[in-house]
């Protein structure tokens, strides 16, 4: 099982479109994948119309496994299943506070489904919280989708030095730039600056409004417009990062 | 609550109209449709229907290939295949999923295509609220050549975590007028076969009869020579076709099974006409021996690579093409043969004669009323000593002869086992078949390795000695040496295989089965 978590301190960066894209691309070629929905917001579990069950709710999720696997719902493609966010989960933060490990209780939350799900996506909610370090405990790979601007680049030094605070592995951590507008110079100085160094993956997703319009498809734009420019971009980014996950 | 995703299927009539029943507003479903539909639906399995006794669908439609749990309906497994093969092996689909359940299913034989039926499909997903697909919905029309109305089967998928869904719509369903019954796959699976005009067939190699042991020995042996010889005649239509290589070796397994019985019950047929059918099926095994070595090597054709170093596998390539031309000049010539009137002739004749059921005269044939339990016994524990006399004797470097004639007198023992099998208590039977086995592995291991070893060198002597030939005879050295050397390994694993066989416990096991009659 490789879990991959779609991460970022700031908002409004693309986590959930990069998620349900990437997620959805790794189920084409066949074994089955998951996306947990973990923000409150619920946007990735909107965007393929799915409703949480009635009785789920954030103290479900944290007894883990088997409450975990009764509450997962099919998507409408083959191979790509979702645990949907319900709104409780604004308290997950507190909950896990009561917790004995709380780092380390979504990795043994999940462990049961590692027979089911090759590969798990987790659509994260921003800020740090314990809740992020808990998805950092159980990730093997933390993607952190970043704007080309120099807030966006703050987090992610912001991000490095937790991780190097807290002893964590910073090999995990992958940046990558999206919503790339070439027109602005900022844009292109940034994304040639940093754009396949350490850590950082080489492709770019540019802009493109028909990311937006996914809430309007509530689809995958790789599935109803493969050929958007974003959607090509995410092809590729999904080929270089399933390469460096199969490594 | 349904939480299985296991699909539901139903038996609908022809008038069944899906979007009617999904009509009103208080029904929190709608339909979405696909466009309809005609798929051929093509099913295939072994000869021996492997697939079906593993209860496993093959089946090939729109496009795919799948496999299916005929108890549930649920798909092991799909790949594209857009050719429409007439049959096809396990190792030719890329697919890993799918291809290692058909290995699992069979190695050796080829998957054939047994039928095909039109159908005619209409696809639904049924939407909740959201426009969220919750199931979905297959109406497949299955029409029969014949003049019977056509089968119309509902299939109901389930999306995990919809199973209340599910229920709901289950229920819409049985509520309809045209509604007939609820069923399974495994009645899917039938009412297609049956439209194919095909139905599940029984085939063993080995055989099945039921023998009394109070019947005499010759009433016995004919009936066991009869059920081999339909053995013989099943698999000889199917030679020619070069479809697998098991049609040849259970052919060749029958003909030796014969000629082991004719060997072994002596004083039961008349002297001369058991000798002239002895011969004859002597020579009809010769005539198929360098089909089957030529068959044998091409299935092994990537182990005999693989002992190669990788720079020298590519040079083997010549071996194998020259094979598969003289395999296909040998088949060619063999299949000529079964159909020649010498050999239809000469099979009438042996069936008359295994027809014939007045005794022979008590004077040529003294042995030809005893009891066929008497003589399993006897034949048995004469077989069964004779593999431990010579198999005690064989000395301690194990030589090609020894091995060799040890070989011939385990496989008479092993016919002998199968032939009288259902005279015994089938649990102790397997016991000594299983001690019995790993000793004809390390001798058949054995045996095949000397055979290769000898075909090669006799290639390699004929070989011409020009420069172009070099890679080519080098990588054959090569393959001579590694046989060898596997060959010795084998070898001297021989004395603690026998071992096995020839110890108090399987002394006792042979007492217990032999005292049923003694």
């Amino acid at each position: 099982m490789k879990t991959i978590a779609l991460y970022s301190i700031k908002g409004g960066v693309g986590k959930t479109a990069s998620a349900v894209n990437l997620a959805y691309l790794s189920s084409l070629a066949a074994p089955p994948t998951l996306i947990c929905d973990l923000d409150p917001q619920g946007a990735s579990s909107f965007y393929f119309r799915i409703v949480p069950n009635k009785k789920y709710s954030s103290k479900k999720f944290l007894k883990g496994n088997k409450k975990i696997y009764d509450n997962i719902k099919g998507t409408d493609y083959d191979n790509l299943d979702l645990l949907p966010a319900d709104f409780s989960y604004r308290n997950l933060d507190i909950e896990l506070q009561e917790e004995k490990k709380p780092q380390k209780k979504l990795k043994s939350n999940i462990q049961e489904l590692n027979t089911e799900y090759p590969y798990i996506f987790f659509d994260c909610p921003p800020n740090l919280t314990l809740l992020s370090e808990s998805v950092f405990t159980a990730s093997d790979f933390i993607l952190v989708p970043l704007i080309p601007t120099t807030l966006s680049l703050r987090t992610f030094e912001q991000l490095l030095a937790f991780f190097k605070t807290n002893k964590l592995d910073t090999s995990k951590i992958r940046g990558f730039f999206t919503m790339f507008e070439r027109r602005k110079a900022m844009h292109r100085d940034i994304v040639e600056e940093y754009c396949g160094k350490k850590r950082f993956l080489n492709r770019i997703i540019p802009y493109n409004s028909e990311v937006e319009k996914m809430g309007i498809y509530r689809a995958p734009l790789n599935a109803v417009r493969p050929n958007a420019p974003a959607a090509i971009a995410y092809k590729e980014l999904w080929e270089e990062l399933s390469n460096e996950i199969d490594r | 609550m349904n939480t299985s995703l296991d699909p539901l299927f139903f038996f609908v009539s022809d008038t069944f109209d899906l979007p009617l029943l999904f009509k009103g507003k208080h029904i929190p479903f709608s339909l979405q449709a696909a466009p309809q539909k005609n798929e051929t639906i093509r099913f295939f399995d072994t000869f021996d229907w492997k697939g079906w006794s593993q209860k496993k669908a093959i089946v090939h439609y729109g496009s795919r290939l799948r496999i299916v749990e005929i108890k549930n309906g649920r798909e092991l497994g799909s790949a594209s295949l857009r050719k429409k093969p007439q049959n096809f092996f396990a190792g030719n689909i890329a697919e890993k999923t799918i291809a290692s359940r058909l290995l699992d299913i069979s190695k050796l034989r080829a998957f054939i295509c047994f039928g095909t039926v039109e159908t005619e499909v209409k696809r639904w997903r049924v939407l909740d609220e959201n426009q969220k697909t919750v199931a979905s919905i297959e109406l497949r029309s299955i029409q029969s050549n014949s003049e019977e109305p056509a089968t119309i089967a509902l299939k109901l998928s389930p999306i995990r975590g919809y199973g209340k869904e599910l229920e709901t719509i289950a229920e819409r369903l049985q509520q309809s007028s045209d509604y007939k019954e609820k069923s399974n796959f495994l009645d899917f699976y039938t009412a297609v076969l049956a439209a194919t005009g095909t139905t599940p067939a029984y085939y063993s190699p080995k055989p099945s009869l039921k023998l009394k042991p109070g019947n005499t020995i010759h009433e016995s042996a004919r009936q066991l020579l009869l059920s081999t010889l339909e053995v013989i005649h099943i698999n000889e239509q199917w030679i020619p076709q070069n479809i697998d290589t098991e049609f040849l070796h259970d052919y060749r397994v029958a003909i030796r099974r014969t000629r082991s019985i004719l060997a072994q019950l002596k004083g039961i047929f008349p002297h001369e006409e058991l000798y002239r059918y002895k011969q004859a099926f002597r020579e009809l095994g010769k005539r198929t021996n360098n089909l089957r070595d030529q068959d044998v090597y091409l299935i092994q054709a990537k182990k005999f690579k693989d002992l190669l170093p990788v720079t020298m596998r590519d040079s083997l390539d010549p071996f194998f093409a020259d094979l598969r031309n003289r395999h296909r000049k040998e088949l060619r010539n063999f299949s000529r043969y079964l159909g020649s009137e010498k050999y239809r002739h000469f099979m009438k004749e042996w069936e008359s004669f295994l027809k014939n059921e007045t005794l022979p005269d008590s004077k040529t044939t003294p042995d030809a009323e005893k009891k066929t339990s008497e003589v399993a016994v006897s034949t048995i524990q004469k077989a069964w000593k004779k593999v431990i006399r010579h198999g005690r004797s064989v000395s301690r470097i194990a030589t090609d002869t020894e091995l060799h004639a040890l070989r011939l007198d385990c496989k008479k023992l092993r016919y002998l086992l199968e032939f009288y099998a259902s005279l015994f208590p089938a649990k102790t039977l397997l016991n000594i078949v299983r001690q019995l086995k790993t000793l004809q592995d390390n001798l058949g291991t054995f045996v095949d390795l000397s055979v290769q070893q000898n075909y090669l060198n006799d290639y390699l002597s004929h070989l011409e000695s020009t420069t172009h030939n070099i890679p080519f005879a080098a990588s054959l050295g090569g393959l001579v040496t590694a046989l060898h050397h596997e060959r010795e390994n084998v070898r001297s694993h021989f004395h603690s295989a026998f071992d096995v066989f020839d110890k108090p416990e399987t002394e006792a096991l042979f007492n217990q089965l032999l005292n049923k009659y003694r």
